[in-house]
């Protein structure tokens, strides 16, 4: 229990933390807020009164307070573009990405461990082979070039899927799939080295002394031994996904967080922008912290004696 | 005496890497009898763990593979069975201890929870009396506080209280055949003799035959009925411990029993045998000790022993000579 409690302060403070450096940072970004409202043609007086009116004239740190203070008593405020309200895009974009992120999210456990499992099982085959150089190439191409790729290849060339839009299953296919490549491709190399590493245990010896079958002593033995670094890194998987999102979103015009996140950052639309980044980074960090549980959970020596 | 519950003949283990072929077990043959503790001792590297897990089809395939010999067992040859019949024999017919009992549990299962699994898988009885044969076992060896221990995982046990863990998973399905290997090794001294006691106590009680592994010939000359001397893949002398430790023949046991400290064969500083076992790719043409041999002729370089029996004692040397105190 002290673990869970070290881990839950560990994750406040840093949600603290990075809630002002998101701040800071979109201010220290330059440009002019202004831009995103008014028209070319306004003076800069009228310029100066949207910032007093916005309280852009005020200290950071100031701006900061009352901006968390807002925040924390449920008030998102509005878009500087349309005036549109934060928490309704909060709620129909969110709904797309987290449909679009789960099952990247899914797909890269669904797909990895099974591979990774094969791939130790056959070692040093022909499988073992085509799936670690796969898995090569999946870390290797980034997913931006992965997407461009994928919709020439399936949407240009073959036609069998659509190359953007939201939110047919099958325009979900192809950006969930590009998401979870990278992650996969982690995923393939952990699992297969976990299970490697697991199956030269004195233990394993002991258990096939006892009479049990390969299937048993690997596919419940030495899995189970597995799944602890594998559920330990989840968390980082999360924040992969939850950062590639905003490039893959934007090139299958999947209109999730991340599209959002994007156009507020070209358009200087402050309260839209800091908004959604303190969003991902709670993601992030609620994502570790959930893979903290899971590992607590998955091994016994860290419970409590 | 009657016949043995176990035959091994001629039992040949090769190990294949790299394109290098070396035999690690050289025509090892010897029988065990109903209830007796046969010791097989030897230095490190001497081939004495792989002739057990070649017994019970455990060495490391495909590097490691039986080529010759058999190994008889209740009517079957054990080398010549399928996978899955073997599976059947073993931990139900024949069971195995290892030597490091702190890596021997796998961690992430109760000791409850891995003691039913082995019991399930050869007896088709419900959850709760496999849960109960289990504890059974447990209180058998004395494990302290056994109905707790079934709920705890490994990590929370000492290295003895998981040595006693393997000697009831190992004993609890009354198999005939134990082979212990090192089984006292990697524990604290004040524990070797207590679970060394629990063992052949439960051998014993049990009425299993023992396979005992150590180089320890303090354990052999407590416990062990009749002895068989390992070196570099062969048996050099099998006799009884009496006989043995009396009037050892072989220049290999000799050493072995002069190094011995408090040994009354044993004067002033401690012996040690010159060399180390040669690597099994590198052996001698001739007699594999002869290189590390005091008393070695000119045969003994050129020449292969056999190992012959007297009746009473098998040995493998051409120049046998009393033990004489250095």
């Amino acid at each position: 229990m002290r673990y869970l409690a070290s881990r839950t302060v560990y994750m406040l403070i840093i949600l603290a933390i990075s809630s002002v450096a998101v701040f800071y940072a979109i201010r220290l970004s330059g440009g002019d807020a202004t831009a995103a409202r008014l028209p070319a043609s306004a003076t800069e007086a009228d310029r100066e009164t949207f910032r007093e009116i916005l309280g852009l004239n005020d200290p950071i740190y100031q701006q900061y307070f009352t901006y968390m203070g807002r925040l924390l008593s449920g008030d998102l405020g509005n878009s500087l573009t349309n005036n549109a309200l934060i928490s309704k895009m909060l709620v129909e974009h969110g709904r797309n990405s987290l449909i679009l992120g789960v099952t990247a999210f899914a797909l890269v456990f669904l797909i990895g461990i099974p591979l990774g499992i094969l791939a130790s099982v056959r070692r040093n085959t022909f499988w073992d082979g085509g799936i670690m150089s796969m898995s090569v190439a999946g870390m290797a191409i980034p997913n931006f070039w992965l997407a461009l790729l994928s919709i020439w290849l399936f949407a240009s060339v073959l036609g069998w899927l659509p190359s953007a839009g939201c939110c047919e299953p099958k325009q979900l296919i192809l950006p969930a799939l590009v998401l979870a490549a990278e992650g996969t491709a982690l995923t393939v190399r952990m699992t297969r080295s976990a299970m490697l590493e697991n199956l030269d245990s004195d233990w394993v010896r002991t258990l096939r002394a006892g009479g049990l079958s390969e299937a048993r002593v690997i596919g419940k033995h030495v899995f189970r031994n597995a799944l602890i670094p594998i559920i330990s890194l989840a968390g980082l998987r999360i924040g992969q996904i939850v950062g590639y999102a905003l490039i893959v979103e934007v090139i299958f015009g999947w209109p999730g967080l991340g599209q959002v996140l994007v156009n507020a950052v070209l358009r200087r639309d402050y309260p839209v922008a800091q908004f959604f980044s303190l969003v991902l980074v709670v993601m992030v960090v609620l994502g570790n912290w959930l893979a903290d549980l899971g590992y607590l959970a998955a091994n016994p020596r860290l419970r409590k004696v | 005496m009657a016949g043995p519950i176990l035959s091994v003949r001629d039992l040949t283990t090769v190990i294949r890497t790299e394109g290098i072929r070396f035999e690690v077990v050289r025509g090892v043959s010897f029988d065990l009898y109903p209830n007796e503790i046969l010791g097989l001792v030897g230095e490190s590297g001497c081939g004495k763990t792989m002739t057990a897990l070649s017994l019970i089809g455990l060495i490391p395939a495909p590097a490691a593979q039986v080529t010759e010999g058999a190994v008889l067992f209740g009517g079957q040859d054990l080398v010549a069975v399928s996978e899955r019949q073997m599976r059947e024999v073993r931990g139900d017919d024949i069971s195995m201890i290892f030597q490091d009992p702190l890596t021997s549990l796998d961690p992430m299962f109760t000791i409850g929870h891995l003691l039913t699994e082995v019991i399930r898988r050869h007896r088709t009885i419900s959850r709760s009396e496999a849960r109960a044969l289990a504890l059974q076992a447990l209180k058998e060896v004395e494990l302290p506080d056994p109905e707790t221990r079934m709920n705890q995982y490994p990590h929370q046990l000492s290295g003895g209280m998981r040595q006693r863990v393997m000697i009831a998973m190992a004993l609890m399905l009354d198999p005939d055949i134990l082979i212990a290997d090192e089984p006292t090794t990697a524990l604290d001294v004040t524990v070797q003799a207590q679970i060394l006691d629990r063992l052949v106590g439960q051998q014993r009680r049990r009425d299993v035959s023992m396979l005992l592994i150590t180089h320890d010939l303090g354990v052999v000359a407590a416990v062990a009925d009749r002895v068989a001397v390992m070196y570099s893949g062969e048996i050099v002398e099998q006799a009884t411990v009496e006989q043995l430790f009396s009037d050892p023949q072989h220049p290999y046991t000799q050493g072995l029993l002069r190094a011995l400290p408090q040994s009354r064969h044993q004067r002033g500083a401690l012996h040690t045998i010159p060399g180390r076992v040669p690597p099994p790719q590198f052996t001698p043409p001739g007699c594999l000790f002869s290189p590390r041999c005091s008393q070695a002729l000119l045969r003994c370089w050129e020449e292969h022993p056999e190992l012959v029996s007297d009746g009473r004692r098998d040995l493998r040397c051409f120049n046998p000579q009393p033990l004489t105190l250095a």
